[in-house]
């Protein structure tokens, strides 16, 4: 029988780190799901481009998956924070319910929920009634002046728009790389890691990337204007383009 | 006799006011101003008035020069996309707002300014847009003072405050010319200074206070002050005013409203 897992907690506790351990695991085959973010999410990219052995599975595909799951499968299923823990879906199939907690919270719906806790990130967890609001865009296609991204992330997650708790994005860079960009609220900084994918050197990239910024009081037009007025036009692109391309004529490339 | 040097006010009166009380609580005989009046800050015209009324010898900064001619610096003197877009509302808000007759001062300012042996310019006597930064190479740094026939170098537009002491430079020249041996020249400049005003309204150190710097001719000694302030007044009035927020939120954190370009050596081509 396949194994279910349903993981939550608060956001920022590290659900997509506890995860990440297994999805390194070829023996067996290995599914992941994050449901609640529309067709395709930073989480869900992100796992595809980190773990390309292990199947990312839509939404909208999942109770198909579910249903044709091979019998050694492991289905990792990342319940966001802002989802119903009380949810019909997760009472009709047999998940391992595994929550990744804060250290300091002692008392929370996710401890009645869960069949055992993980000890995660020291994040302030929401108090009850008082979830942050999430606001998420794809991406696709723009790419990004590499100085004005610093500028709009400094900003966005010093509170420039808004009470950010978390952010996460994927953002095309001229020089044909893509960046998965992570910043919880109460950890320091905000972490920058290159995705092992080919560089993108020839028109817009035709590949998933966007941003997830959970929090308070967001100004949701600032943010994507902001977004927007960072991003490079076609004529500025094909500039960089060309000049990447004479740099690394011998490396591996998407061309298109 | 006790000189206060300020620049890069950038339209913040409250600045301009909380700097000029330290001014004259430190007992300042003179004071010069190094350009910048405009731009960004929600008050130009205001900037502008009090300073005329003073009297206060002052230099063209690079935003005056941009309101007078039109916004004709390149894409380059700015550090990215976002900071140039931003620049652009601000340019086209201070060009709305400001007065005629604040516009044609502006344009009767010099580039530089003289006393004794002391030169006051805005980013560096080649250019107003120049930066002079701490860290820039000693022999340009010590070519920029020479150029302005000067002992010491009053500068801004960094919007950091320093003082640098370029001490008893030499300077050794070989000359290998066709058909003749090579000669061997030395030159020695002795002390010279550069010391940067820092900026009154957009500081860029982390702090949102404003700062100037005092000089006494007499013993040479330099003062660099931090002057704190209102800035939350500053803040709503960028708002009310309709300039874009995200310049408040900056300027409440000492983080500059654009900072500077990363090549800032870089001098616009027009």
């Amino acid at each position: 029988m396949p194994h279910l897992i349903a993981i939550s907690g608060p956001s920022g506790s590290g659900k997509t780190t506890w995860i990440s351990q297994f999805l390194k695991d070829q023996s067996t085959p290995q599914y992941y799901v994050c449901p609640g973010l529309g067709e395709i999410s930073v989480d869900l990219a992100r796992m595809g481009y980190r773990f390309p052995s292990v199947q990312v599975v839509p939404e909208a595909q999942l109770k198909t998956v579910l249903a044709d799951l091979p019998e050694q499968a492991t289905l990792y299923l990342e319940w966001g924070f802002h989802l119903d823990l009380g949810s019909p879906f997760l009472a009709e199939l047999p998940w391992e319910r595994v929550a990744v907690l804060p250290p300091d919270l002692a008392e929370s719906d996710w401890h009645g929920w869960a069949d055992r806790v993980i000890l995660g990130n020291a994040v302030v967890a929401p108090a009850n009634g008082c979830l942050p609001e999430i606001w998420c865009t794809p991406l696709t296609g723009q790419v990004f002046d590499p100085p004005s991204l610093d500028d709009l992330l400094i900003e966005l997650t010093g509170g420039a728009y808004g009470q950010v708790c978390r952010m996460k994005g994927i953002f095309e860079l001229p020089d044909g790389r893509a960046f998965y960009v992570d910043f919880v609220d109460g950890l320091p900084g905000r972490e920058y890691t290159e995705l092992a994918i080919p560089r993108w050197l020839s028109g817009r990239p035709d590949r998933f990337s966007g941003i997830e910024v959970a929090g308070y009081g967001l100004n949701r037009e600032v943010i994507a204007q902001t977004l927007m007025d960072s991003a490079l036009s076609d004529a500025a692109l094909a500039q960089y383009q060309q000049h990447y391309q004479s740099l690394h004529p011998s490396e591996e490339a998407i061309s298109v | 006799m006790k000189l206060a040097v300020m620049s890069c006010i950038h339209g913040n009166y409250e600045a301009l006011n909380a700097v000029l009380s330290d001014i004259d609580a430190q007992k300042a005989d003179q004071i010069y101003c190094l350009g910048d009046l405009v731009g960004y800050g929600p008050y130009p015209n205001a900037v502008v008035e009090m300073i005329r009324s003073l009297d206060i010898p002052t230099c063209q900064g690079c935003w005056d020069e941009d309101i007078v001619e039109g916004l004709n610096a390149c894409d380059c003197s700015y550090p990215s996309q976002l900071a140039e877009k931003r620049g652009h509302l601000a340019h086209e808000w201070t060009n709305q707002a400001i007065h005629p007759e604040v516009r044609e001062y502006l344009a009767s300012l010099p580039m530089t300014l003289r006393e004794g042996n002391l030169c006051f310019v805005h980013g560096s006597p080649n250019s107003q847009h120049e930066y002079l930064l701490p860290t820039m190479d000693g022999f340009a740094a010590l070519e920029r003072v020479l150029a302005a026939e000067a002992d010491v170098l009053f500068c801004g537009h960094t919007h950091i405050p320093y003082l640098r002491e370029l001490e008893n430079g030499t300077l050794s020249v070989k000359v290998q010319q066709p058909g003749q041996s090579e000669t061997h020249r030395e030159f020695t400049a002795p002390l010279k200074r550069i010391i940067n005003a820092g900026s009154v309204g957009e500081p860029r150190h982390g702090r949102p206070n404003a700062t100037y710097v005092l000089y006494d001719t007499d013993s040479t000694q330099v003062t660099l002050r931090e002057v704190p302030y209102d800035y939350e007044k500053t803040c709503a009035a960028i708002i009310e005013q309709g300039l874009p927020p995200i310049f408040a939120w900056r300027l409440a954190r000492g983080m500059e409203f654009a900072e500077r370009a990363e090549d800032a050596g870089h001098v616009c081509e027009r």
